[in-house]
C-alpha cells in the first residue's frame, strides 16, 4: 500500500469531498464559518481544534444533520442532497463523539441497520420469504460478521450493545458505519475516554480502514494520534479554518500555537 | 370455577381487542413519542367503513356468506383506517414534528373530535347507534360448560395471528429493524440510510391497519356501533398501553390481556357492570402511581 502522504488531490478525478464555505448560524452564533474542505483519495484528514470550535457541527452539515447555512458540499464530484439518508447513500458515513449506537440491539443487528441503505427489500417480499429475500438476508449477516470480526468483536456478536464495554462500543459503532459502504468515513473523537493500548489499537484499525480504500476525516483531541496518522490536518478556530497542512507544518505554525496550544507543547 | 373460568375467556376476547388497539398507540409512541388520541377514532372509523361496505356496497345476495363478506368488510375497513391516519399524519402531526410535544398532542385531541363529529354528521343514522351485521353467525360453542361465541373465537384467532405476525415483521424483516433502530435513535437511525419519514408513515399504517380490524371485530360482538366507541375503546386501549409500558409491543399484547381479564373480573365479583368502565381506570391509576414504566417498560433515561 503505497499512498503518498499529503497529496493534493488532482483536478482531473473529483476530489472524495469537496466542501466549499459551508457555513452554520444558530441564531446569532456562526458555529462554522465559510469553511472549505478537501478530502482526496484515501486520505486520512485531521481536523482539530478546541472544544467549541465547531468541528461537531461540520460534521454535522457534512452528514445532512444540520443543514448549512449557505457553502456546498459535494461527494466524487456530486453535490450532496440535504436529506441524512441520501448523503449515507451517496457514500459518507459517521460515528459520534457520544457512542450512539441502538441500545437495545445486538451488536450484529446494529451492524445489519447499516446495511439497511444497501438492501433493497421491501415489506411485501419479507412477508413473502422468498429466495431473493433469503439470499440477501444471508448476504447481508455474512457481511455483517466480516465487518465485526475486522473490528476484532465477532464473538459480540449477540450481546446487546448497550452491555457492551466502552472501547468496544467504539469499534462496533465504527464497524455499523462501514456496513454502509462507504467511500469516506467520518470520525469525531475516536479514542476519546480511551486508554493508550486501546488508543493505540484504534490508530491500527483507522490505518486499516484506509487500506481498504477508503477516505477518512477525523476529529481529535489527542495531538499524538492526529500527527502519526494524518496526512493533512486543519485547524478550526471559532468556526473558521485557521491553518492547513501536514502535521509538521501545522505543529510548526505560530498562529496554531497560539491560538490553539496556548501554551508550549511538552515532549508530544 | 366454572363461572371463572367464563370470565376468564370473556376477558381474554375483551383484552384481544384492547391488544389490537393498544399497539397503535405505543408503536406510535415508540417512535416519535406522540401519545395518538386520535387512535381511537381510527379505531370507530374502521368499524364505520366495514359497516358501510356491508350495507351500501354489498349485494344483498352476497350477504349471508362469511366467506365472501368478512374479508371484504375488513378490506374496506382497513384501506379507510390507513388513509385516515395517513392523512392525519400528514397534515396534522408531520408539520408539528420539531414542535415542542404538547402541540401534537393537542392537535391529536382536536382530530379526535373533529372524526367523530364527521361520523356523527355524515354518517346516515350515526346519531344514534346503528347496528352492525353479525356476519359471522350459527349457535355458540360449549367447552366444558363455557360458552364462546363464534364470533369471540373468530376475533381472538385473528388478534393472536396478527401479533404473532406483527412480532416476527418487527423481530426479523428489515424493516422490522429499520422501526426498531428509528424508535431507538432516530437521527442516527437516518444515518444509518433510512427514510425514517418513510417508517413513521408505515407505523401509522399498520396501527391504523389493527385499529380496524379491532373495529369491526367490536362491531361484529356488539352487534351495534356507534360514533363514541372510539373514545372509551380508545382510552382502555391506552390503559393496556401504558399498564404494559408505552412503547414496548409485547407490553401493549400483554397488557391488553390483563386489562380484559381484570374488566371481566371485577365486573363480575366485585362492582358489577354498572361499574365495569371503572376498573380500567383504577388499573390506569394504580399503574401511573406504582409502577409509572409499565410491566415490561423500563425506566426512561434522558437522553443526552
Amino acid at each position: 500500500m503505497s499512498v503518498s502522504a499529503s497529496s493534493a488531490p488532482t483536478a482531473a478525478t473529483p476530489p472524495v469531498l469537496e466542501a466549499r464555505g459551508v457555513t452554520k448560524v444558530f441564531g446569532g452564533l456562526t458555529a462554522v464559518d465559510g469553511v472549505d474542505l478537501e478530502v482526496g483519495e484515501r486520505e486520512i484528514v485531521g481536523l482539530i481544534g478546541p472544544n467549541g470550535a465547531g468541528k461537531t457541527t461540520f460534521f454535522n452539515c457534512l452528514t445532512g444533520m444540520e443543514t448549512p447555512t449557505s457553502g456546498r458540499i459535494s461527494y466524487r464530484g456530486r453535490t450532496l442532497s440535504g436529506k441524512p439518508h441520501r448523503v449515507t447513500e451517496s457514500g459518507l458515513a459517521r460515528t459520534f463523539q457520544n457512542i450512539r449506537l441502538f441500545p437495545n440491539m445486538t451488536a450484529l443487528e446494529n451492524v445489519l441497520v447499516g446495511r439497511h441503505c444497501r438492501t433493497s427489500q421491501g415489506v411485501l417480499s419479507a412477508l413473502g420469504r422468498g429466495p431473493r429475500y433469503r439470499r440477501e438476508e444471508a448476504d447481508g449477516r455474512a457481511r455483517a460478521h466480516e465487518l465485526l470480526q475486522f473490528v476484532g468483536m465477532d464473538r459480540h456478536a449477540e450481546t446487546l450493545a448497550r452491555n457492551l464495554p466502552y472501547g468496544d462500543q467504539r469499534r462496533l459503532e465504527i464497524a455499523r458505519a462501514l456496513a454502509t459502504d462507504p467511500g469516506l468515513l467520518l470520525l469525531d473523537e475516536p479514542t476519546a475516554g480511551m486508554n493508550p493500548q486501546e488508543t493505540a489499537s484504534a490508530m491500527q484499525l483507522v490505518r486499516r480502514i484506509r487500506e481498504q480504500g477508503l477516505a477518512i476525516v477525523v476529529i481529535e483531541h489527542d495531538m499524538r494520534f492526529i500527527f502519526s496518522l494524518c496526512d493533512r490536518v486543519a485547524v478550526l478556530v471559532q468556526g473558521q479554518k485557521l491553518v492547513e497542512g501536514t502535521a509538521t507544518e501545522v505543529q510548526q505554525d505560530p498562529r496554531v500555537v497560539e491560538a490553539y496550544l496556548g501554551k508550549p507543547v511538552d515532549g508530544g | 370455577m366454572q363461572q371463572f373460568l367464563q370470565q376468564l375467556v370473556n376477558g381474554v376476547v375483551l383484552g384481544a381487542t384492547y391488544g389490537l388497539i393498544a399497539l397503535g398507540y405505543t408503536m406510535v409512541y415508540g417512535i416519535i413519542q406522540l401519545i395518538n388520541f386520535a387512535h381511537g377514532e381510527i379505531f370507530m372509523v374502521g368499524a364505520f367503513a366495514g359497516l358501510a361496505m356491508y350495507s351500501y356496497v354489498l349485494p344483498e345476495s352476497m350477504q349471508g356468506n362469511p366467506f365472501i363478506v368478512l374479508p371484504l368488510v375488513i378490506l374496506a375497513a382497513v384501506i379507510v383506517s390507513v388513509t385516515v391516519a395517513l392523512l392525519v399524519e400528514r397534515y396534522g402531526y408531520r408539520p408539528l414534528r420539531r414542535a415542542p410535544r404538547l402541540a401534537p398532542l393537542i392537535t391529536a385531541i382536536g382530530v379526535s373530535i373533529f372524526l367523530q363529529e364527521l361520523v356523527r354528521l355524515f354518517y346516515p343514522g350515526a346519531r344514534s347507534q346503528v347496528s352492525f351485521p353479525r356476519i359471522i353467525e350459527g349457535p355458540n360453542l360449549e367447552l366444558g360448560g363455557v360458552t364462546i361465541a363464534r364470533t369471540s373465537l373468530f376475533l381472538l384467532v385473528v388478534a393472536l395471528a396478527l401479533m404473532v405476525a406483527l412480532q416476527t415483521f418487527i423481530r426479523t424483516s428489515r424493516t422490522g429493524k429499520a422501526m426498531r433502530a428509528t424508535s431507538q435513535d432516530a437521527d442516527t437511525a437516518r444515518l444509518m440510510g433510512i427514510n425514517t419519514d418513510r417508517i413513521i408513515v408505515l407505523t401509522f399504517a399498520l396501527g391504523a391497519a389493527l385499529a380496524a380490524v379491532a373495529g369491526v371485530m367490536q362491531g361484529m360482538r356488539f352487534v351495534s356501533i356507534d360514533f363514541r366507541i372510539g373514545f372509551l375503546g380508545g382510552v382502555k386501549a391506552f390503559t393496556a398501553a401504558v399498564l404494559g409500558g408505552i412503547g414496548n409491543i409485547t407490553g401493549a399484547m400483554l397488557g391488553g390481556f390483563v386489562l380484559g381479564i381484570v374488566e371481566a373480573m371485577t365486573t363480575q365479583y366485585l362492582l358489577g357492570s354498572a361499574y365495569k368502565d371503572v376498573a380500567a381506570f383504577v388499573v390506569l391509576i394504580a399503574v401511573l402511581v406504582f409502577r409509572p414504566q409499565g410491566l415490561l417498560g423500563e425506566r426512561v433515561a434522558v437522553r443526552a
